[in-house]
Protein backbone atom coordinates (compact mmCIF):
# COMPACT_ATOMS: atom_id res chain seq x y z
CA UNK A 1 0.00 0.00 0.00
CA UNK A 2 1.26 3.35 -0.46
CA UNK A 3 -0.58 6.93 -0.15
CA UNK A 4 -3.05 7.67 -2.55
CA UNK A 5 -5.86 10.35 -3.59
CA UNK A 6 -8.57 7.62 -1.33
CA UNK A 7 -6.75 8.81 1.86
CA UNK A 8 -8.65 12.27 1.92
CA UNK A 9 -10.42 12.58 4.18
CA UNK A 10 -8.43 10.97 6.75
CA UNK A 11 -8.47 11.49 10.49
CA UNK A 12 -6.00 10.50 13.43
CA UNK A 13 -7.01 10.23 16.99
CA UNK A 14 -6.37 13.57 18.88
CA UNK A 15 -2.84 14.03 19.92
CA UNK A 16 -2.13 13.56 24.13
CA UNK A 17 -3.10 16.71 25.74
CA UNK A 18 0.04 18.96 25.81
CA UNK A 19 -0.06 21.70 28.84
CA UNK A 20 1.62 24.69 27.27
CA UNK A 21 4.07 25.92 30.37
CA UNK A 22 5.22 29.49 30.56
CA UNK A 23 8.67 27.46 31.27
CA UNK A 24 8.69 26.34 27.67
CA UNK A 25 7.05 29.68 26.44
CA UNK A 26 10.20 31.28 27.27
CA UNK A 27 12.62 28.76 25.87
CA UNK A 28 10.85 28.88 22.72
CA UNK A 29 11.39 32.59 22.39
CA UNK A 30 14.27 32.51 23.52
CA UNK A 31 14.98 30.24 21.06
CA UNK A 32 14.24 32.90 18.33
CA UNK A 33 15.67 35.84 19.99
CA UNK A 34 12.53 37.11 20.71
CA UNK A 35 12.08 39.55 23.68
CA UNK A 36 8.68 40.77 23.61
CA UNK A 37 7.75 41.19 26.61
CA UNK A 38 4.13 39.35 25.76
CA UNK A 39 5.95 36.24 25.86
CA UNK A 40 7.48 36.78 29.70
CA UNK A 41 5.94 37.88 32.78
CA UNK A 42 2.83 36.70 35.06
CA UNK A 43 0.61 35.01 32.30
CA UNK A 44 2.57 35.32 29.02
CA UNK A 45 1.37 33.81 25.65
CA UNK A 46 3.05 31.69 22.84
CA UNK A 47 4.48 32.92 19.84
CA UNK A 48 2.16 32.70 17.31
CA UNK A 49 4.50 29.90 15.37
CA UNK A 50 4.54 27.87 18.74
CA UNK A 51 1.93 25.98 17.57
CA UNK A 52 4.16 23.95 15.24
CA UNK A 53 5.16 22.33 18.40
CA UNK A 54 1.95 20.11 19.15
CA UNK A 55 0.96 20.27 15.30
CA UNK A 56 4.24 18.55 14.71
CA UNK A 57 3.31 15.74 16.81
CA UNK A 58 0.12 15.65 14.64
CA UNK A 59 2.69 14.98 11.51
CA UNK A 60 4.10 12.43 13.20
CA UNK A 61 1.06 10.58 13.51
CA UNK A 62 0.67 10.59 9.90
CA UNK A 63 4.07 9.65 9.10
CA UNK A 64 3.65 7.24 11.17
CA UNK A 65 0.82 5.47 9.49
CA UNK A 66 1.97 2.33 8.14
CA UNK A 67 -0.87 2.32 5.35
CA UNK A 68 0.57 5.76 3.36
CA UNK A 69 4.36 3.84 3.55
CA UNK A 70 5.86 7.65 4.31
CA UNK A 71 10.00 8.06 5.34
CA UNK A 72 10.70 11.01 7.00
CA UNK A 73 13.75 10.80 5.94
CA UNK A 74 11.90 11.37 2.25
CA UNK A 75 9.56 14.33 3.51
CA UNK A 76 10.15 17.99 2.74
CA UNK A 77 7.47 20.41 4.03
CA UNK A 78 6.57 22.43 1.03
CA UNK A 79 4.39 25.39 3.12
CA UNK A 80 2.58 26.26 5.92
CA UNK A 81 -0.23 28.30 7.24
CA UNK A 82 -1.24 29.05 10.64
CA UNK A 83 -5.00 30.11 11.14
CA UNK A 84 -5.64 31.78 14.09
CA UNK A 85 -8.43 32.31 16.17
CA UNK A 86 -6.77 33.45 20.03
CA UNK A 87 -3.33 33.40 21.07
CA UNK A 88 -2.07 30.30 23.18
CA UNK A 89 -1.61 30.92 26.48
CA UNK A 90 0.37 29.27 29.54
CA UNK A 91 -2.07 27.02 31.47
CA UNK A 92 -3.63 25.97 28.37
CA UNK A 93 -3.91 22.12 27.78
CA UNK A 94 -3.72 21.52 23.84
CA UNK A 95 -4.72 18.87 21.79
CA UNK A 96 -4.11 18.47 17.78
CA UNK A 97 -6.19 16.52 15.55
CA UNK A 98 -4.66 15.96 11.72
CA UNK A 99 -6.64 15.60 8.84
CA UNK A 100 -5.33 14.27 5.45
CA UNK A 101 -7.09 17.20 2.91
CA UNK A 102 -5.73 15.87 -0.24
CA UNK A 103 -3.07 13.89 -2.03
CA UNK A 104 -1.66 14.79 -5.43
CA UNK A 105 0.24 11.84 -6.92
CA UNK A 106 3.12 12.42 -9.32
CA UNK A 107 5.58 10.30 -10.71
CA UNK A 108 7.73 9.32 -7.95
CA UNK A 109 6.09 11.39 -5.84
CA UNK A 110 3.32 12.40 -3.97
CA UNK A 111 1.77 16.09 -2.39
CA UNK A 112 0.12 15.65 0.62
CA UNK A 113 -2.01 18.74 2.35
CA UNK A 114 -3.11 18.08 5.58
CA UNK A 115 -4.65 20.40 8.20
CA UNK A 116 -4.24 20.59 11.81
CA UNK A 117 -6.85 21.64 14.34
CA UNK A 118 -5.52 22.61 17.45
CA UNK A 119 -8.03 23.04 20.51
CA UNK A 120 -8.27 23.17 24.21
CA UNK A 121 -8.38 19.84 26.00
CA UNK A 122 -12.46 21.60 26.47
CA UNK A 123 -12.79 22.13 22.79
CA UNK A 124 -12.37 25.79 21.95
CA UNK A 125 -10.19 26.22 19.22
CA UNK A 126 -6.98 27.79 18.82
CA UNK A 127 -5.48 27.78 15.68
CA UNK A 128 -5.65 25.53 11.88
CA UNK A 129 -2.37 24.62 10.83
CA UNK A 130 -2.48 23.94 6.78
CA UNK A 131 0.93 22.52 5.46
CA UNK A 132 2.04 20.73 2.06
CA UNK A 133 3.99 18.11 2.55
CA UNK A 134 6.11 16.59 -0.83
CA UNK A 135 7.25 13.22 -0.28
CA UNK A 136 9.52 11.09 -2.78
CA UNK A 137 9.33 7.70 -3.51
CA UNK A 138 12.55 5.61 -2.87
CA UNK A 139 14.06 5.05 -6.64
CA UNK A 140 14.49 0.93 -6.80
CA UNK A 141 18.14 -0.03 -7.30
CA UNK B 1 2.59 48.13 23.48
CA UNK B 2 1.61 50.48 20.91
CA UNK B 3 0.19 48.86 18.24
CA UNK B 4 0.26 51.21 14.79
CA UNK B 5 -2.91 53.31 13.75
CA UNK B 6 -4.47 52.56 10.39
CA UNK B 7 -2.64 55.98 9.27
CA UNK B 8 0.23 54.28 10.23
CA UNK B 9 -0.14 51.50 7.99
CA UNK B 10 -1.46 51.98 3.96
CA UNK B 11 -0.06 49.95 1.20
CA UNK B 12 3.22 50.00 0.45
CA UNK B 13 4.81 51.02 4.18
CA UNK B 14 7.89 49.06 5.09
CA UNK B 15 8.37 48.01 8.26
CA UNK B 16 11.98 47.75 9.93
CA UNK B 17 14.11 45.93 8.58
CA UNK B 18 15.49 42.80 10.86
CA UNK B 19 18.55 40.47 10.83
CA UNK B 20 18.81 37.72 12.26
CA UNK B 21 22.14 35.56 12.88
CA UNK B 22 21.91 31.19 12.93
CA UNK B 23 24.92 29.72 13.71
CA UNK B 24 24.58 25.58 15.02
CA UNK B 25 23.96 27.02 18.46
CA UNK B 26 20.68 28.98 17.29
CA UNK B 27 19.71 25.26 15.45
CA UNK B 28 20.36 23.41 18.42
CA UNK B 29 18.30 25.79 20.76
CA UNK B 30 15.45 26.02 18.22
CA UNK B 31 15.44 21.90 18.27
CA UNK B 32 15.37 21.87 21.56
CA UNK B 33 12.71 23.92 21.93
CA UNK B 34 10.11 23.05 19.47
CA UNK B 35 11.65 19.51 19.70
CA UNK B 36 12.24 18.97 16.20
CA UNK B 37 15.17 16.96 16.74
CA UNK B 38 15.48 16.20 12.67
CA UNK B 39 19.71 15.32 12.39
CA UNK B 40 19.60 17.37 9.15
CA UNK B 41 19.41 20.39 11.95
CA UNK B 42 23.05 19.68 13.52
CA UNK B 43 24.83 17.04 11.88
CA UNK B 44 26.48 17.42 9.06
CA UNK B 45 26.84 13.42 8.57
CA UNK B 46 22.95 12.83 7.88
CA UNK B 47 22.47 16.37 5.93
CA UNK B 48 24.98 14.92 3.38
CA UNK B 49 23.46 11.41 3.68
CA UNK B 50 20.03 13.17 2.20
CA UNK B 51 21.69 15.17 -0.48
CA UNK B 52 21.97 18.51 1.41
CA UNK B 53 25.05 20.83 1.01
CA UNK B 54 25.08 21.02 5.25
CA UNK B 55 23.14 21.39 8.03
CA UNK B 56 20.48 23.14 7.51
CA UNK B 57 17.97 25.50 9.41
CA UNK B 58 14.40 24.36 10.70
CA UNK B 59 12.14 26.30 8.07
CA UNK B 60 9.73 26.51 10.79
CA UNK B 61 12.94 28.73 12.68
CA UNK B 62 13.03 30.66 9.47
CA UNK B 63 8.97 31.30 9.78
CA UNK B 64 9.24 32.13 13.50
CA UNK B 65 12.20 34.44 13.22
CA UNK B 66 10.29 36.02 9.82
CA UNK B 67 7.44 36.82 11.99
CA UNK B 68 9.45 39.06 14.38
CA UNK B 69 9.40 41.70 11.34
CA UNK B 70 5.83 41.84 12.08
CA UNK B 71 5.31 41.11 15.76
CA UNK B 72 8.22 43.91 16.67
CA UNK B 73 6.34 46.48 14.24
CA UNK B 74 2.55 46.16 15.71
CA UNK B 75 3.90 45.37 19.25
CA UNK B 76 0.98 43.13 20.53
CA UNK B 77 1.35 39.18 19.08
CA UNK B 78 -1.79 38.65 19.45
CA UNK B 79 -3.02 41.10 16.62
CA UNK B 80 -1.26 38.43 14.28
CA UNK B 81 -4.69 36.23 12.83
CA UNK B 82 -2.94 34.35 10.23
CA UNK B 83 0.28 33.97 8.90
CA UNK B 84 1.75 31.49 5.44
CA UNK B 85 5.27 30.91 4.16
CA UNK B 86 6.57 28.85 1.24
CA UNK B 87 9.82 26.68 2.08
CA UNK B 88 11.47 27.76 -1.39
CA UNK B 89 15.40 27.37 -0.51
CA UNK B 90 17.05 25.64 2.66
CA UNK B 91 19.07 27.94 4.94
CA UNK B 92 22.19 26.09 4.93
CA UNK B 93 24.35 27.29 8.66
CA UNK B 94 27.80 26.54 8.76
CA UNK B 95 29.65 24.81 11.51
CA UNK B 96 31.95 28.64 12.27
CA UNK B 97 31.64 31.68 14.51
CA UNK B 98 29.77 33.78 11.91
CA UNK B 99 26.90 31.07 10.77
CA UNK B 100 24.79 32.59 8.14
CA UNK B 101 22.46 36.04 8.20
CA UNK B 102 19.19 35.58 7.31
CA UNK B 103 17.66 39.51 6.52
CA UNK B 104 13.80 39.85 6.88
CA UNK B 105 11.92 42.97 4.85
CA UNK B 106 8.58 43.52 5.07
CA UNK B 107 6.14 45.54 3.27
CA UNK B 108 2.13 46.59 3.76
CA UNK B 109 0.65 44.72 0.84
CA UNK B 110 -2.90 45.02 1.48
CA UNK B 111 -5.14 47.26 4.05
CA UNK B 112 -9.14 45.58 4.15
CA UNK B 113 -10.48 47.67 6.59
CA UNK B 114 -9.00 47.35 9.78
CA UNK B 115 -7.29 44.27 8.62
CA UNK B 116 -3.82 44.70 7.14
CA UNK B 117 -1.32 41.86 5.07
CA UNK B 118 2.24 42.13 5.48
CA UNK B 119 4.37 40.22 2.67
CA UNK B 120 7.58 39.52 4.01
CA UNK B 121 10.70 38.82 2.23
CA UNK B 122 13.55 36.27 3.81
CA UNK B 123 17.14 36.77 2.24
CA UNK B 124 20.41 34.38 3.06
CA UNK B 125 23.43 34.44 0.91
CA UNK B 126 21.61 36.64 -1.29
CA UNK B 127 18.70 34.18 -1.85
CA UNK B 128 15.12 34.11 -1.26
CA UNK B 129 14.52 31.40 1.40
CA UNK B 130 10.95 32.00 1.85
CA UNK B 131 8.23 32.58 -0.74
CA UNK B 132 4.95 34.07 -0.32
CA UNK B 133 5.48 35.02 2.88
CA UNK B 134 2.86 36.75 4.40
CA UNK B 135 1.05 37.60 7.89
CA UNK B 136 -2.57 39.06 8.68
CA UNK B 137 -2.78 41.46 11.70
CA UNK B 138 -5.96 42.83 13.10
CA UNK B 139 -5.05 46.80 13.55
CA UNK B 140 -8.50 47.54 14.74
CA UNK B 141 -9.80 48.46 18.45
CA UNK B 142 -10.48 46.03 20.45
CA UNK B 143 -9.03 43.03 18.73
Amino acid sequence: MAISATHAGRSYPPTAPYEVSAAKIAEFAAALGDDSPAYGGADPIAPPTFVAVISATAWESMFADPELDLALRRVVHGDQRFSYVRPLRAGDTIVATLTIDKVRVRAGSEIITSSVAVATVGGETICTAQSTFFHSREVAS
Amino acid sequence: MSVPTLDRASVGTELPELRVRFTRQTLVRYAGASTDFNPIHYSGYYAEKVGLPGVIAHGLLTMGSALRVVTDWVGDPTRVTGYFVRFTKPVVVPDDEDGTEVVFTAVVSAVDGTRVTVSIEAVADGQKVLGAARAEVELGEDA
